[in-house]
């Protein structure tokens, strides 16, 4: 039996993370980003996924850190791993298709998981220009699958984003932009596509067929019809499941005693 | 024996010349070539074209200063101590930058085509994404495509003609002028060698034109050579070679020194502003030298930073640069 951890002894960050970490399956290649995802991933790894292998962008193949690196670029990274490389042989393994599981985020993603992270407003007379699209776009088309991690606003799941950074489930086709399955696009790279997103409210997947987005599960303490409430689509709420597993105390252990002591990346839940 | 490839900081700054194609070792936060980046800055260089397979505070500053007339990459920002570029953003916003995107794995292909002495790649990536917008073609728009320094085309598309594996897009081999690196080791006829990641340094060198190695140490060439190994560079793709200690400070250098948190977090809050980074400006670059920059910085900060030889990162400097 699990030993679930109860309401006010896990904070927001704990339950995105644990729900992160559910998405890693044993023995999969796992690409994996800066911050909480990293978080994730370890917390996999040192529970029910021993044997997934780490690649970071910059380059650190099979990598066991015993602590969180700040950065993909960290020198901890290195620590343990099989192989200290660069952003050819990382960006290469991902186009020759080994990446199982990417971990992503955005700042606006719409109902076919398409994510913007390069700029809101017009992209010739932007109202902010963001980070621009680092990786995502690249493990977003290569892996088999992506999940999101997101702040979940009205503002942020959108019906259009800015600037389609990350291929989703419909992209655009050039040179005319008309929206078409990634299947017929992509050809002998299709891989799979956008997995999951795991906002501030709830855990969103997507009807490979149609590409539509829809709610999975609810975080404790939302409804589905609280959750349609901040998206700007016709969210589907049809197939719920249920509430969002909360964490188990031995994962709550595990992340702030072991992975993030100094609350990089999770702060620990106020008493 | 050819002539000594021994330069300082102030000449590796005066080779870039205004309007030259420039690229940078490292990645995000981690081995930048910040003296002769800080030494450009006082040069007052212009019109610089940044090719890059990612940016970083390097862009940052560089940017800031009004050196920069082109950003051509994928990502800019500080990781955890700044979320998004600051200043790019803001002159982005000014129209007085000319910003070309393309994904992260697109620039890498892009440098390796170069590297290999290809015209372009082919890759898969990307497909589907507005960075293929053609409305989105930035240098086109300007008439900037000269079909020499800059390619005659952002992308092209083609179906794989050889296993009829779907579309594919071309992306052009990048022409860079310079490649500026910094490193742990250089030997003195040009052997690199980086300890840790490598990133993307061995396609920079040997896309460019010029290649500058700035190194926190100048090393016995037949040091170097007793492992060849463990070198990442070949001398002859190294032509000045430049010893500078803390020479990527603020960003961190695997084995040496970590990244400064605190100094890029007080960089991009207070640098959200023109007169905000050119106070910062005022304060950390201009007036002073590399020796100057690190008597200010002073030696307990130095030493704070220093990484342990056995986990190649500072154990005392605490993560979140607080």
């Amino acid at each position: 039996m699990s030993d679930f951890a109860s309401p006010g002894e896990y904070g927001l960050a704990d339950l995105l993370c644990c729900a992160a970490a559910h998405e890693v399956q044993d023995n999969e290649i796992v690409f994996a980003g800066t911050g909480l995802p990293m978080v994730a991933i370890m917390l996999a790894q040192q529970t029910h996924a021993p044997n997934l292998k780490l690649i970071f962008e910059a380059g650190t193949l099979d990598g066991r850190p015993p602590e969180i690196p700040t950065s993909v670029g960290d020198a901890r990274c290195e620590m343990g791993a099989s192989r200290a490389s660069g952003l050819y042989d990382a960006f290469s393994i991902a186009q020759r298709g080994y990446v199982d599981l990417g971990f992503l985020g955005g700042a606006e993603v719409d109902q076919y998981g398409n994510v913007n992270t390069t700029c809101i407003g017009d992209y010739l007379d932007p109202e902010l220009r963001l980070t621009g699209s680092g990786g995502n776009p690249d493990i977003n088309s290569f892996a088999s699958r992506t999940v999101f991690i997101m702040v979940h606003e009205k503002r942020r799941f959108v019906e259009k984003v800015s600037y389609i950074t990350s291929p989703g489930w419909r992209v655009k086709k050039w040179p005319g932009g008309e929206f078409v399955h990634r299947r017929e696009l992509y050809g002998a790279a299709y891989r799979g596509g956008p997995s999951a997103i795991i906002s501030t409210l709830g855990v969103f997947r997507f009807d490979e067929e149609d590409g539509h987005m829809y709610l999975d599960t609810c975080h404790p303490g939302s409804t589905p019809a609280q959750i349609q409430e901040q998206c700007q689509f016709d969210l589907d709420v049809s197939r719920v499941k249920g509430e969002t597993a909360v964490p188990t105390r031995e994962e709550l252990r595990l992340i702030h005693d072991v992975l993030d002591p100094d609350e990089i990346f999770i702060p620990k839940a106020k008493k | 024996m050819s002539k000594s490839k021994r330069i300082t900081v102030q000449q590796a700054a005066e080779i870039i010349k205004d309007g030259s194609s420039l690229t940078f070792s490292g990645f995000t936060i981690w081995r930048r070539p910040f003296a002769v980046v800080f030494e450009l800055i006082r040069q007052q260089r212009r019109n610089l074209h940044l090719i890059e397979v990612n940016g970083g505070p390097q862009t940052e500053f560089l940017v800031g200063a009004g050196c920069v007339d082109i950003w051509e990459s994928c990502w800019v920002g500080h990781e955890l101590y700044g979320k998004y570029g600051a200043n790019l953003s803001r002159k982005v916003a000014e129209k007085q930058i000319l910003v070309e995107d393309y994904s992260h794995a697109e620039m890498m292909f892009r440098f390796a085509a170069a590297a290999a002495g290809a015209p372009y790649a082919a890759t898969q990536t990307s497909l589907g994404t507005d960075i293929h917008n053609p409305a989105y073609d930035t240098l086109g728009q300007a008439g900037r495509r000269d079909g020499k320094r800059i390619a005659k085309h952002k992308y092209l598309f083609t179906e794989d003609p050889f296993f009829d594996g779907g579309q594919l897009v071309q992306v052009p081999a990048v022409k860079v002028d310079v490649a500026l690196l910094c490193v742990q080791q250089v030997g003195e006829e040009g052997t690199v060698r980086v300890s840790g990641q490598y990133y993307s340094d061995p396609e920079a060198a040997r896309a460019a034109d010029i290649t500058i190695a700035v190194a926190e140490e100048i090393v016995p060439e037949e040091y170097l050579r007793r492992h060849a190994d463990q070198n990442t560079i070949p001398s002859f793709e190294v032509d000045y070679i430049v010893e500078c200690p803390f020479g990527a400070h603020p960003t961190g250098m695997f084995g040496r020194y970590d990244v400064d948190g605190a100094f890029l977090k007080n960089f991009y809050n207070g640098t959200r502003t023109q007169e905000g980074f050119d106070a910062f400006a005022q304060e950390w670059i201009h007036g002073l030298d590399h020796t100057g920059y690190l008597e200010k910085l002073g030696w307990p900060r130095m030493l704070k930073l220093r990484a342990n030889t056995a986990m190649n990162y500072s154990p005392r400097e605490k993560k979140g640069g607080n």
